[in-house]
């Protein structure tokens, strides 16, 4: 509905403007239409159509009831906002008809399931919407399951550009950092999906990851092996992103890759594009009981997930932006695991970069992952 | 006529060498270029490590160019401190025969008996410290001086953040676990143990 010519999709980047000029999101000629507008000012009827018409494209000038709100230039959200909102009204009314107790209740979960389901890629979105996106995630969560949810919208801070360590002479092989990922980040426990794999590789073969366990159950470390740790290394040139079709996935300025699990189709391109098996696709719908949940939530990072959609690691978004260490490393015994700010010159990370002998994998792809390699 | 023509060949010239050297900001050869451009004006961010190590007991060491801070030790021993029982020098409580060994827990599995025995690192005539192989007085607080003397590599790596763990926070101030919190002194090495989990999930895909 953006833009006539178009017969593909693309993101309306100009929605601002567009809100700007109508003076309202939802066309409707009066303030308070809806919850992330704010702001609105009042203007007449007249003056709205007369702004409606002058936006609108086409010789037409004379246009009437439906087309006033319609027919205007307008992208793909406000459209549906406009939609949701009629809709919505609508709902509201069937339900006020056959109940009264859950009336309001069951109003709020419709209002916030349309607004939800047709908001806008988080990429773009201002602070206002994402805190937005996240308060309604937060109160529909406590709407259907009765419990409380933090979640955070946290952006990336200035100066801070995060990268990660890993020490193949440390790494005993425990796992620790597996399973203190998959209770951090609320991961399928039916599939098993994890971010983290550990490698078994024999000495002397080199980094043979063909020959490599990287699901091995016996005491570890094992006579003549060492352990090499794998999971989405952050590139800085990231290929994932550059193949997804809709956007739903992108490079932040601290240097993490996340998803917006929102806006992601499901097409698995990025799975195959990475390089380094980093990526892990929700074949069913995820399921974590209700005590194991943790509560403490970004909206890029370990809020639940649905059924077909990607998800990885984010160096703990919901922890790492706050100061606080990932959850791997905090778990690791061994002391394996080091993570910090590049861009700090007085960082442990740094240190190691500039005094070890670091290497990552695949170089030579110019991936540029922000995972490093070394050894004592 | 051809002056003109020279002037504009060369102020074209200049023109080209300008726009072609033009960096666009955030175009950069490599991360490592990145990281040593964008940390040249790094002024510090908001984010520290205080609110997660609040709780924790700590003291700042200063080791070369490196200062962070390390958790506080004596506290956590519970025998702390040694001089509440003993009470006798060493020499004595030798003498005295048919009495129980009071550490007679403590397994000493670390170098051979021919390189080390408790005094190398229990201070006998001063109890409640440790001592150096040249019998200076160390603190509990400080026992990385202690094993600093031979496992110099180590203690170099640990001094940069390469060995060791961090904890709690990325962000400064630094927070470091010392030797202590993850070897045992008398036994430091780390045991062999059966991996956290499994995935059968896996296994099954796999078949």
């Amino acid at each position: 509905m953006s833009d006539n010519n178009k017969k593909w999709f693309s993101l309306n980047i100009n929605s601002k403007k567009n809100q700007n000029n109508n003076s309202c999101g939802c066309g409707k000629p009066s303030g308070g239409c809806n919850s992330n507008t704010p702001n609105s000012k009042e203007i007449s009827n007249e003056e709205f159509t007369k702004a409606a018409i002058n936006a609108s494209i086409g010789d037409e000038i004379k246009k009437d009831g439906f087309d006033q709100v319609f027919d205007v230039k307008m992208d793909r959200r406000t459209a549906f906002k406009k939609l949701t909102a009629s809709l919505v009204i609508g709902a509201g009314a069937v339900s006020t008809s056959c109940s009264v107790i859950t009336d309001d209740e069951s109003k709020e979960k419709a209002q916030i399931d349309w607004e939800e389901q047709f908001k806008g890629n988080y990429k773009l979105m201002t602070n206002e919407e994402k805190s937005a996106t996240v308060d309604r995630l937060v109160r529909s969560y406590q709407l259907r399951t009765g419990k409380n949810i933090n979640m955070s919208s946290k952006n990336a801070e200035d100066d801070v550009l995060f990268g990660y360590a890993f020490n193949i002479s440390k790494c005993q092989g425990y796992m620790d950092c597996v399973s203190a990922c998959v209770e951090e980040n609320n991961q399928d426990r039916n599939s098993q999906m994890q971010y983290i794999r550990i490698h078994e590789m024999k000495d002397g073969k080199g980094l043979n990851f063909n020959e490599a366990d990287d699901n091995y159950y016996h005491e570890v470390p094992a006579e003549g092996h060492f352990y090499m740790g794998t999971q989405c290394f952050h590139c800085d040139n990231p290929p994932c992103v550059d193949v997804c079709p809709v956007q739903a996935t992108w490079r932040e300025d601290d240097g993490l890759v996340v998803v917006d699990y929102d806006w992601c189709v499901g097409c698995r391109y990025c799975m195959a594009a990475c390089p380094y098996d980093g990526r892990r696709f929700n074949w069913s719908t995820p399921e974590v009981p209700e005590e194991e949940i943790n509560k403490d939530q970004h909206y890029l990072g370990n809020r639940m997930r649905k059924k077909g959609v990607m998800e990885k690691c984010t160096f703990c978004v919901q922890r790492s932006r706050a100061g606080e260490n990932p959850a791997c490393v905090e778990a690791c015994p061994t002391g394996a695991r080091i993570f910090g700010n590049l861009l700090d010159p007085k960082s442990t990370i740094r240190w190691v970069l500039e005094n070890k002998k670091v290497f990552r994998l695949k170089e030579d792809l110019g991936t540029e992952p922000k995972f490093w390699y070394f050894m004592d | 006529m051809v002056k003109t023509m020279k002037l504009i060949g060369i102020s074209f010239l200049i023109t080209l060498a300008v726009i072609s050297c033009k960096h666009n900001e955030g175009d950069y050869h490599g991360i490592h270029e990145r990281i040593t451009k964008e940390s040249e004006n790094f002024k510090g961010t908001t984010i520290s490590s205080d609110a997660y190590i609040n709780e924790i007991k700590t003291i700042e060491i200063t080791e070369g160019d490196h200062t962070f801070l390390i958790p506080e030790r004596k506290s956590q021993i519970k025998s702390y401190a040694c001089s509440d029982c003993h009470t006798v020098s060493l020499s004595e409580l030798k003498d005295r025969k048919n009495i129980k060994k009071a550490h007679w827990d403590i397994n000493l599995n670390h170098a051979n008996e021919k390189i080390m025995n408790c005094a190398t690192c229990h201070n006998g005539s001063a109890m409640d410290h440790l001592k150096s192989l040249t019998n200076t007085k160390i603190d509990f607080n400080k026992s990385y001086v202690v094993c600093s003397q031979c496992h110099t590599k180590q203690f170099k790596d640990w001094k940069g953040g390469a060995h060791g763990k961090r904890i709690a926070s990325w962000a400064p101030p630094r927070l470091s676990n010392t030797c202590v919190n993850c070897h045992n002194p008398h036994d430091p090495h780390f045991e062999t143990k059966f991996p956290d989990r499994f995935n059968t999930q896996y296994e099954k895909e796999r078949k």
